[in-house]
């Protein structure tokens, strides 16, 4: 069971850079939004930019 | 003389958690507000089935459009969305017992998504938008229904915003030690992807409003298909993760299944963040405006890391029950641990019916109709919509379902009215839905188009013969429809019924079964205190390849073995229509 939060002795234990990463709410949601905006809306925005015309037969 | 005010935290006397009434007010009223959406989209749904069973027929074809569109709307946005901030109030307060970040500011979100969906149903109703759920341009709605979209969606930005700041609140006041528990982890995903959905939301309906008024000429079409599946798709990722995130808190409340690994479970919420939106790109597969690499990195690369974290979710999720059980001392076979689990607790049985038919019929069948060579024969068919029925209606709305069985005495602090049927419920609702979502994806292999209102296309100068066998399909679809709609309406009159007129509880007595009142509340699964040494023994070396979770083990054999096959019959199938050389 994980020790109560007023414990002074539950936060000497250095995080592991990967739980800190994790815990980070906010880098996540800027890594959610840039993986969508570049791979999803970004590149298929570029794709019907640059889509040619289309010629009357 | 003034009544004395009431203190602004009480104690769950089930849980001990520290319960903010502000939040809890919040939590009530969101939740009242999906079990109406739901109410609506559950008659919408009945007679749209009715029509699309042909020998039926009910709605003439402008209704039957009409519904349609109030049926996507209710049912995909409003009672889905209004659970989730439900969700978001529960995890960031009561599971941090943390006082949540500007309650009154969460009113006035919650006065603008009702607004917004007010303003929706009534432009659907009076026959002022009918553009289906998709409203693709040129098809043009009234202002007021693009407006009602919108203040929908920047009163739920607004409620994902102020679980952020309850976070920060949470952390900042020290009210839980360590990471943030898992369940609140997977709410905090949905929260993240809701940020994703939402923005593609403002992108795609803010011009879309303009141009409804005429203050802008047109809106591009294709751009339009890519920034509004970036929404429609995505919103039903906010289900996905917030549905397991009620996996994780069931299976604990139910059986004390247990977290097997924090890093694993959280790594694969990580990969739902970052990936599962992309998902949105299987829509488009047949659209001539992309080109086959955006397509094939955003449906298969990038789609394929979100379908190994909802694998991982379902190995983890049985697995900790599993063991949960085993050391609890349910040890016997393979399966003994699931023969006496708690099979009559509606909690655990939506629970298990969400995992099941979410994993085998929507994993199954999304990821094989997601592949673009598959999806030319899949797609506009009703293997779509029945597809997509498991994962957002057996998957997501029946975990919300189990949710609310224990939501009704811990939050609502009422007993479960209605409580035989309520443990009858689950079952009949799944079963509908099975029977639904079968019928529409055999008859759409067959080539049932989706969406149409005849498809026996009388009156038209051609003629479309389907195979007889698409007469049973939409019967079995049909019986099935009326089903669930009972299972969905029996809900809706438990959770009535509980919350207007139910009975008070507020003490749980242990070990005493009360009448409305879920088994895991009065008989909480509690590990014995040498658990520790018990799974110690389990995780020895000695048990070999089946470990700690030897029943799990093989149902998740089983899965991929229908999942292997299914894929394998697709591709089989597409060699039939689609001969090389």
């Amino acid at each position: 069971m994980a020790p109560p939060p007023d414990d002074p002795g539950a936060t000497t234990e250095k995080i592991p850079l990967g739980q800190r990463l994790f815990d980070n709410v906010f880098l996540l949601l800027g890594l959610g939004l840039l993986v969508m905006f570049v791979a999803f809306t970004g590149w298929g925005m570029w794709e019907i930019l640059s889509m040619p015309k289309a010629t009357l037969p | 003389m003034t009544a004395p005010a009431l203190h602004p935290f009480r104690t769950c006397p089930a849980t001990g958690h520290r319960i903010d009434r502000q939040a809890e007010r919040l939590v009530r009223v969101n939740a009242v507000a999906a079990v109406v959406a739901l109410l609506v989209g559950a008659i919408a749904a009945l007679l749209l089935v009715l029509t699309r069973w042909q020998a039926v027929h009910l709605l003439p074809a402008v209704w039957y459009y009409r519904i349609l569109g109030v049926h996507g709307m209710n049912m995909l946005i409003f009672f889905i969305i209004f659970f989730e901030m439900a969700v978001l109030w529960f995890a960031g307060t009561v599971l941090l017992d943390s006082r949540p970040a500007a309650p009154r500011y969460g009113w006035f979100n919650f006065a603008l998504m009702v607004s917004g969906a007010l303003l929706v149903e009534s432009m659907q109703w009076s026959g002022r938008a009918d553009v289906l759920f998709t409203s693709y341009p040129p098809l043009k709605a009234h202002p007021l229904f693009y407006l009602g979209v919108i203040l929908f969606a920047v009163g739920a930005l607004g409620v994902v915003g102020q679980f952020f700041a309850t976070l920060v609140i949470a952390k900042r006041e020290k009210t839980y030690a360590g990471s943030m528990p898992l369940v609140v982890y997977g709410a905090m995903t949905a929260a993240i992807i809701a940020v994703i959905t939402l923005v593609h939301g403002a992108a795609v309906y803010i011009p879309t409003f303009l141009w409804s008024l005429g203050l802008i000429p047109a809106v591009d079409p294709e751009v339009y298909r890519l920034l509004w599946w970036a929404l429609g798709h995505s919103s039903q990722q906010i289900n996905v993760a917030a549905m397991v995130a009620i996996w994780y808190m069931l299976g604990a409340l139910t059986v004390g299944a247990v977290v097997l690994n924090e890093k694993v479970s959280r790594s694969a919420f990580v990969l739902y963040i970052l990936f599962i939106s992309m998902a949105s790109a299987h829509h488009l597969l047949v659209d001539p405006g992309f080109g086959p690499a955006w397509k094939i990195v955003n449906t298969s690369y990038f789609m394929y890391m979100a379908v190994l974290a909802s694998m991982v979710h379902g190995f983890t999720v049985p697995a900790g029950m599993e063991l949960g059980m085993r050391l609890r001392g349910y040890t016997d076979g393979l399966f003994g641990w699931l023969r006496r689990a708690p099979w009559g607790d509606p909690g655990f049985s939506a629970l298990v019916l969400s995992v099941v038919v979410f994993g085998f019929f929507g994993g199954i069948t999304g990821v094989t109709i997601g592949t673009e060579q598959i999806n030319i024969t899949v797609h506009n068919t009703l293997r779509v919509p029945g597809h997509f029925h498991a994962t957002v209606v057996s998957g997501t709305a029946m975990s919300f379902m189990g949710a609310t069985y224990y939501l009704l005495p811990l939050v609502f602090q009422r007993k479960v009215a209605f409580w035989k049927l309520a443990k009858v419920q689950p079952y009949l609702f799944s079963l509908g839905m099975l029977m639904v979502e079968m019928g529409m994806t055999f008859a759409g292999s067959f080539g049932v188009p989706r969406r149409h209102w005849d498809i026996s296309f009388s009156q038209a100068p051609f003629d479309v013969a389907f195979s007889p066998a698409v007469d049973l399909f939409l019967a079995v679809m049909g019986i099935g429809g009326i089903l669930a709609v009972t299972g969905a309406l029996s809900f809706i009159a438990i959770a009535v019924k509980s919350v207007f007129f139910g009975e008070t509880v507020t003490e749980f007595t242990r070990g005493v079964a009360m009448e409305g009142v879920p088994q895991g509340l009065t008989h909480p699964p509690v590990h014995p205190k040498n658990a520790d040494e018990l799974n110690e023994a389990m995780h020895a070396p000695a048990r070999g390849i089946a470990g700690a979770t030897p029943g799990t083990l093989v149902l998740v054999a089983v899965f991929l073995v229908a999942f292997m096959l299914y894929y394998f019959t697709n591709w089989k199938l597409l060699t039939f229509l689609w001969k090389i050389g």
